[in-house]
């Protein structure tokens, strides 16, 4: 055994500022936003397939110039009811048109509507569902709006002001509108009120932070998650409602072509000539799922809480 | 000893109620209690007793539904003027108990500690903002390369030091501990604690510090509130309180503290504090000097039990 001696051991200094290094790569939420985003396979496919059905339904109408309310083949009945070949990859329809030209038409159409709808009820859902959520006096006033409004059925609405306002796409939007913000506003509504009272945001009021400052620094980096959620499940669904509307005849009037017109126009055909009525469902079917997965994903994605893998 | 000392923070007869009528709540009931300039003032007791709800109302989080606080003899609860706000919020600061939660997970450390001087602009330009930031991280043992770092990177310990960090860099005369250390891991307590006494020295801060863990109140308050049921029972001198400990719900508080000593703690009498004393004396009870400085909840029929008590244990003492 060797002797303890001195000379065996070496004078080390402790120094505590090593000890306070952070070893890991540094963190970005949006980078790792869409680390994440892409590292889902299926979430990449279904956005490739949104977006070449968004191209399509942006440049599409702008070559064929399609216009449903122009019929040059409407006295040739050789023209119409083609089924799917290689000149019209979807047939035409029973006034002779290329099916191929109008659903790209009807899809932009819809689409339009869906974003637009989209848009507006969660830039006024957040903005009064922030404020809701956070005065007492404001969300005294709007549980009773919200109330009364969600209690009204929201198809009773939209055919009311269908009638009123006229059969275009900006009155739709605006029907749509009306009819779902109140849902959105509440439901960010309930976000705030759950992190409204945590400590860190005590924190910032001893601080001195303004409540705006509170809301926009605070509040709404938390709510990203939620809100990219609500927006994807509000694409699809305003697709739907609006399909469902035209089908019961309350939504665009004749001179205009959307999924839902073509659904509704070519339903007596499901049986005669099916790819009528079954190629705009499978489009409508198509853009939902896709958005949705898209819009899942990317909601799951901004969660901070699935980085830390 | 209150004589000669410049009274810093006044709490006078404060109540504090939560709800309205048949569901009201009363926290906290007729708390009077002085802080003085220079001190740390401990309140203790135990799970919602009211303790972190006076802490609240003083730094104007929550309502005060009756009675006066004054800061440096101030009116500082109820409806202020913006400039009075202002003046609370650059010269009263919270560190909180839950260091996990009270840092904004969505912001860099950089925007956290820098927060308060972003509010009342208290920089000259970026690179003075900078500046601050980065000498408020190095007094707490932070590198200034952790500025662009998320509050999840950081270990317990760093993110309280974060949090105290941001407090002092409001330059604030008094500070206001929610039981800081309670969250935090056993073998870092002490690091934050001396971090506390060391800008303590510095500074000329005062501190009122929240626990419930008496082992530390008593190695770093000065004087010490003894808090039950939202009524103070109890303010005394840390040693005296330690020395004395009269009210019986002190006593029986002290007792909890374990010992390391085996053979002391199988010969422990565990004392069950009996609600009834607190009771009798609730009505027509205030708090009322003993010894000076020394002050116990009770009322005229009281004192004299009291004050055999006291002399009992003042017995005792000599004996041994």
């Amino acid at each position: 055994m060797t002797e303890m001696n001195r000379d065996l051991f070496e004078l080390q200094i402790a120094d505590d500022s090593e000890s306070e290094h952070i070893a890991s790569p540094q963190y970005s939420y949006w980078r790792s936003v869409f680390r994440k985003f892409f590292s889902s396979k299926l979430a990449i496919f279904m956005m490739i397939l949104s977006l070449i059905v968004i191209l399509l339904s942006i440049f599409q109408p702008m070559f064929s110039g399609y216009d449903p309310n122009v019929t040059p083949n409407i006295n040739r009945p050789e023209m119409k009811y083609i089924r799917p070949n290689s000149t019209y990859w979807f047939g035409t329809d029973d006034v002779g048109n290329s099916l191929f030209d109008a659903v790209w038409k009807g899809t932009g159409t819809s689409l339009f509507i869906s974003f637009m709808a989209t848009f507006i009820t969660t830039v006024l859902g957040v903005v009064i569902g922030m404020w809701w959520g956070f005065s007492k006096r404001v969300d005294a006033i709007m549980i009773e709006v919200y109330n009364i409004v969600s209690n009204i059925p929201a198809t009773l609405i939209a055919m009311i002001l269908a009638y009123a306002l006229g059969a275009g796409p900006w009155q739709l939007i605006f029907a749509l509108a009306v009819t779902s913000w109140v849902n959105n506003a509440y439901f960010i509504r309930v976000q705030v009120m759950i992190i409204r009272d945590r400590e860190y945001n005590l924190a910032s009021r001893c601080l001195g932070t303004p409540t705006w400052k509170i809301i926009t620094h605070n509040i709404l980096p938390y709510l990203v998650s939620v809100i990219m959620t609500s927006v994807s499940r509000d694409v699809p669904s305003f697709i739907s409602y609006e399909v469902f509307l035209s089908y019961i005849g309350v939504g665009l009037g004749q001179q205009y072509i959307s999924l839902g017109r073509m659904i509704q126009q070519y339903s007596p055909y499901m049986t005669s000539t099916p790819y009528l009525f079954w190629i705009p469902v499978a489009i409508s079917a198509l853009i939902s799922v896709s958005l949705y997965i898209v819009g899942q994903t990317l909601a799951d994605a901004s969660d901070p809480r699935t980085h830390m893998v | 000893m209150s004589g000669n000392k410049e009274v810093l923070v006044e709490v006078k007869n404060v109540d504090i109620t939560f709800g309205s009528g048949k569901k009201i709540f009363r926290a906290v009931t007729n708390a009077s209690f002085n802080i003085y300039k220079g001190e740390t003032f401990a309140l203790v007791g135990e799970s919602g007793s009211g303790k972190t709800t006076i802490a609240r109302a003083i730094i104007r989080l929550n309502n005060t539904s009756a009675g006066e606080i004054l800061f440096k003899g101030k009116k500082i609860n109820g409806k202020l003027s913006k400039e009075d706000r202002t003046w609370v919020q650059r010269n009263i600061q919270m560190i909180f108990q839950d260091p996990a939660a009270s840092l904004n997970e969505r912001a860099t450390i950089d925007y956290c500690i820098s927060e308060g001087l972003y509010n009342f602009h208290l920089y000259k330009d970026e690179a003075d903002r900078q500046r601050k930031v980065d000498d408020a991280l190095n007094a707490v043992g932070l590198l200034p390369e952790h500025k662009s770092r998320y509050p999840h990177e950081f270990s317990g310990g760093q993110r309280q030091r974060v949090g105290i960090a941001r407090a002092m860099i409001m330059e604030p005369e008094f500070i206001i501990a929610d039981e800081p250390i309670s969250a935090l891991d056993v073998s870092i307590r002490a690091q934050v604690l001396n971090l506390m006494n060391k800008f303590k020295d510095e500074r000329g801060l005062t501190y009122m510090f929240i626990a419930h863990d008496l082992s530390v109140v008593r190695y770093f308050a000065d004087r010490i509130a003894v808090i039950h049921n939202g009524r103070i029972v109890e303010v005394a001198p840390a040693l005296d309180l330690f020395r004395y400990p009269i009210h019986p719900y002190t006593q029986s508080l002290l007792q909890a503290v374990p010992m390391p000593d085996p053979k002391i703690e199988k010969a422990k009498q565990l004392k069950v504090y009996d609600n009834s004393v607190e009771e009798e004396s609730a009505d027509d009870g205030a708090l009322t000097e003993i010894i000076p400085g020394h002050y116990i909840f009770m009322n005229e029929k009281q004192r004299s039990g009291f004050e055999a008590k006291l002399k009992e244990m003042k017995e005792l003492e000599k004996n041994q």
